[in-house]
């Protein structure tokens, strides 16, 4: 016993050694650890199980700004090149806008969107608030003394508020939003009364449900959840579906063989037993699209978080 | 005592030959990369998770406690021995410490910092094995007005580390603090101050200013005035803490251990502040505060003790609510995610091998560096007589790698060169470092702090001084403080 | 106090006062205020740059009243000492040497370089020694800490790997 793992931990530390270079670079536009991180070296991690892609692959992090310091420079250094690839997300596309940054997504070579992962409203377990109608009834009344509390500004969490509060005719400029620096403060916002509500991804809020600490309200999925018993946006009567969806996009100018290549092989991946099995301990939902039909999801998502940031006042 | 029973089991558990062996392996990685400026332990388990997918998770857990100890063993070896703090909480630790290497002291000041860092450690364990769910309850009392409060205690400590001249002492302090302004203003998303640089989206990256400030600044000036033949003899002796040295280290490691750890369990808590507000206690509290500013243990052992104690209370909301309060503890959470388990009460009992073997390990890990690191200090002290030329020569090779090691970014090389002159010039015309630091870290927290407690009061100021901890917290400042002060003013124009 | 002999650094003062004005300046284009918390992303940034304006004067009255500014004592340094410009520009390139070399050359020759410049302006005169020392510690640091997980780039560019 002592000896086998004498022996893993001898393959542990020589697996570090034996990373070669590799011909596909990856951008992966967050720090070490990160969703976006995982989301990157997961799959690459499963093709490879699966005998999809076994090559080298060249992981670059640059974290920051939703991705829009790590884009910028894959933009620069690996316009054109055939197997560049990088990892983005929903929230890539409001930040762009909010830093007028120089990218321009539709200039990209959509891949693949591979996960999602829906949002919840929350209250504190002992609010008298009970359901999401009563929650927005507030807002209508006085929407500055319903603070509400989740992630980046502008973020997905900011935009799924947004167009809630837009469906239910309140001017989204009187949102009384506060980002909060990690989904910590906003459960602790919640619960100390800080915070009337907040807004973040169901694995954030969940346990803490089940803690008996904060109520869930509604959840922006188009259909229910098993094994959470609440109720979707569009049941309670306001019509907003909005994920925090994650993909893969090739660089600018990638050569349309290759793109179709890579087109093929996330097409497999996502059949692939290896892939499912990441999906289900990460608890992360499938939600692939791929190809042109993801380059139109995008300028889509594009178009209405335009709008709602204009609405709120965030861009000009 | 039902504790007591899991915690024997969870000795069982880390205390098998495999799982030591792993705890060693962390504990030697994470000395290894901590003593890297720049690298602490958020980024070394980061770092290491993809290489840990394949150990179950038991061993991967041990392993992390000792990474998790270790790179705070390596980041106060550096911060003595060549003025180069790698990461904010050991930045306190370098003020004294470095000082006392200086003067000869070097093994003295070590041996605080590995004993001290050891004592909070295992206090904090014991603290984290038997109170933990009711500690972790305070990160559900704090509320923006009480940080705020909170993060205006801690400027205080500025007024100790103001230098000759109040003046200089101020402009350090807003230099930082307008460093801190800089990057996507968190509460509206608009960048600041960023001149349409993409790099500087992120805000300035306090490691690098805190590296090049220190070490960069320092090489810079000290080549600048050098006699090769003047090179006075610094005494290295491997002289072990006195008696003297230890009645005057255990009660700032039981205060520094007292303040770390509650606030490393508050999500906006972190270790910055309970280091800056622990050596500002031990320079209040010490019958020698004349020796402050040139070595004083005190100002070593508090500090290294809170920034252990701090380490240590993050795992406490972690493990018992799955609450990550820090980067540490989000990189955690993220590897006990990539084995499918999520921290929180349930966990205790669904996986008590795991969680248990794991805080059985934090006392072991913690043991392990006590006794890798006593020894090794000998030969760290003989790394000062390394010939000056090639002693600088490395200390700017080791601060370039922790910099181009983290970012990869040429322009936080350029960052790096730019504040690494601000720093010479800082030291020609005696400017302290120290406010610049303490003005990027808290000014930032202060700001977040009040806009949304201000937000969520839609603009009430009242909020602010509304709770009982906000009131406590700026009582103490303004009695510590500002009364002494005016109190000196009197004096003086009586 | 003592009055300062030599010139006085005025220059101090003015970067302090212009740092100030460009964060002013910097503040203005943002939105004032936000709709709900009374100060917006303009106050600090203002505040901070209006209190470094006037520390900047109050540091220039200062000046012109001949307050002398003695050098911070450090280890192995005479504060009192002739400065050596040439060691100070010889660091300071290399300092900046890694901006140029280390996404082109690799980590193992700029590391080369910089001790051999460093070591050099301390006044060494063990070239050959100081050039192998700088590669040998670039390329145990970069087999060390590159296989841990650090982005240190190739090892030698040039040659492709």
């Amino acid at each position: 016993m002592f000896l086998k793992t004498f022996l893993t931990a001898g393959t542990v530390v020589a697996s570090i050694g034996t990373m070669a270079a590799a011909d596909v670079s990856v951008m992966l536009p967050a720090n070490p650890g990160g969703g976006w991180d995982g989301t990157g070296r997961q799959a690459f991690a499963a093709m490879n199980e699966a005998g999809i892609y076994t090559e080298g692959v060249n992981f670059t992090n640059t974290g920051g700004a939703g991705g829009t310091i790590g884009l910028a420079e894959f933009q620069n250094s690996q316009s054109d090149k055939p197997d560049a690839l990088a990892v983005f997300g929903a929230i890539t596309v409001g930040s762009i806008m909010l830093n007028s940054s120089p990218i321009d997504l539709s200039t990209y070579t959509p891949i693949a969107r591979l996960t999602a992962e829906h949002l919840v409203i929350a209250v504190d377990a002992k609010s008298e608030i009970q359901t999401l109608q009563e929650l927005v009834d507030a807002m209508k009344a006085d929407p500055g003394a319903v603070p509400v509390g989740g992630g980046s500004a502008g973020g997905v969490d900011h935009i799924a508020l947004a167009l809630l509060a837009q469906s239910a005719g309140v001017p989204v400029a009187d949102v009384n939003y506060i980002p909060q620096a990690s989904g910590a403060e906003t459960v602790t916002g919640i619960v100390n009364g800080t915070l009337k509500a907040g807004i973040s991804g169901i694995s954030e809020f969940q346990q803490f449900q089940d803690q008996g600490r904060i109520r869930i309200l509604g959840l922006t999925a188009a259909e229910r959840r098993p094994g959470l018993d609440v109720p979707t946006f569009k049941e309670a009567g306001y019509d907003v579906e909005i994920a925090n969806w994650r993909g893969i996009l090739g660089a600018p100018g990638m050569p349309a063989e290759n793109a179709a290549e890579w087109i093929a092989r996330f097409d497999q991946l996502n059949e692939s037993e290896q892939w499912k099995k990441v999906l289900e301990t990460q608890g992360w939902d499938a939600f692939y699209l791929s190809g042109p039909p993801f380059g139109e999801f995008i300028a889509a998502e594009n178009t209405r978080i335009g709008t709602v940031l204009k609405d709120a006042g965030l861009v000009q | 005592m039902e504790s007591l029973e899991y915690l024997m089991h969870g000795f069982g558990v880390a205390l098998q030959p495999m799982n030591l062996l792993w705890a060693f392996i962390g504990s030697a990685l994470g000395t290894a990369i901590g003593v890297l400026p720049g690298i602490g332990p958020a980024l070394t388990i980061a770092l290491l998770l993809p290489v840990t997918v394949s150990i179950g998770p038991t061993s991967a857990f041990i392993m992390f406690a000792g990474v998790f100890y270790g790179a705070m063993y390596g980041g106060s070896t550096t911060s003595i021995l060549i003025n180069t703090p790698g990461e904010a909480g050991s930045m306190m630790t370098a003020l004294e410490g470095n000082r006392m290497a200086r003067r000869g002291r070097g093994a003295a000041a070590l041996a605080t910092a590995a004993i001290g860092s050891f004592v909070a450690g295992t206090l904090a364990t014991f603290a984290l094995t038997f109170v933990a769910p009711f500690v972790a309850e305070l990160a559900f009392v704090f509320k923006p007005a009480d940080y705020f409060a909170l993060i205006v205690l801690a400027f205080c400590s500025v007024a100790v580390v103001m230098g000759n001249s109040r003046t200089r002492g101020l402009i350090s302090l807003f230099l930082g603090l307008g460093m801190g302004v800089i990057g996507i203003d968190n509460m509206t998303g608009q960048p600041r101050l960023t001149f349409g640089q993409a790099e500087l989206l992120n805000g300035v990256e306090l490691t690098v200013v805190l590296v090049s400030l220190f070490a960069i600044g320092e090489i810079l000036f000290v080549v600048s005035r050098y006699d090769p033949g003047k090179e006075a003899p610094l005494v290295v002796s491997g002289k072990w803490m006195t008696k003297q040295d230890f009645s005057r280290s255990w009660r700032p490691w039981l205060r520094g251990t007292a303040i770390g750890f509650p606030m490393g369990t508050l999500p906006g808590g972190g270790s910055e502040i309970p280091t800056m507000l622990s050596y500002t206690l031990e320079r209040k509290l010490s019958k020698h505060p004349e020796e402050f500013g040139h070595g004083a243990i005190e100002g070593v052992a508090g500090p290294e003790a809170a920034n252990n104690a701090a380490a240590a209370g993050v795992l406490v909301p972690l493990l018992t609510l799955g609450l990550p309060t820090s980067a540490t503890a989000a990189v955690l959470l993220a590897a006990f995610q990539n084995y499918g388990l999520q921290p929180g009460p349930n966990l205790f009992t669904s996986n008590a091998d795991l969680v248990w073997g794991l805080i059985a390990s934090l006392y072991i890990g913690n043991i392990m560096l006590l006794v890798l690191n006593l020894p090794l200090i000998g030969m760290w002290v003989k790394l000062l007589s390394v010939p000056k030329p090639q002693l600088y020569a490395g200390i700017l090779i080791f601060a370039l790698i922790g910099i181009w090691g983290v970012s990869g970014s040429e322009f936080d090389l350029m960052v790096m060169v730019l504040v690494g002159v601000a720093g010479y010039v800082m030291r020609v015309y005696d400017f302290p470092i120290a406010p610049v630091l303490i003005g990027l870290i808290l000014g930032p927290m202060a700001e977040y702090q009040l806009r949304t407690a201000l937000t969520a009061a839609q603009g009430n100021p009242a909020t602010l001084i509304e709770t009982p901890i906000s009131i406590t917290f700026l009582t103490v400042a303004a009695l510590v403080f500002i009364v002494p002060m005016l109190v000196k003013r009197l004096r003086q124009r009586g | 106090m003592t009055p300062a002999t030599g010139p006085r650094p005025y220059w101090l003062a003015a970067i302090v006062i212009g740092i100030g004005l460009i964060w002013i300046w910097g503040a203005s284009s943002l939105p004032p205020a936000s709709r709900y918390a009374g100060i917006g992303p303009r106050a600090f940034p203002t505040i901070i740059g209006g209190a470094l304006v006037l520390l900047g004067i109050i540091l220039a009255l200062q000046i012109s009243r001949g307050m002398s500014f003695e050098a911070q004592e450090a280890e192995n340094a005479d504060a009192h000492a002739p400065v050596n410009y040439a060691a100070l520009l010889m660091v300071l390139a290399a300092a900046t040497l890694p901006i140029l070399t280390l996404r082109t050359l690799g980590l193992p020759l700029t590391a080369m370089a910089i001790f051999a410049l460093v070591a050099r302006a301390f006044g060494s005169r063990a070239l050959v020694r100081d050039v192998i020392t700088g590669a040998v510690l670039g390329s145990l640091a970069w087999l060390l800490f590159d296989r841990l997980g650090l982005q240190l780039g190739q090892f030698l560019p040039i040659a492709g790997f």
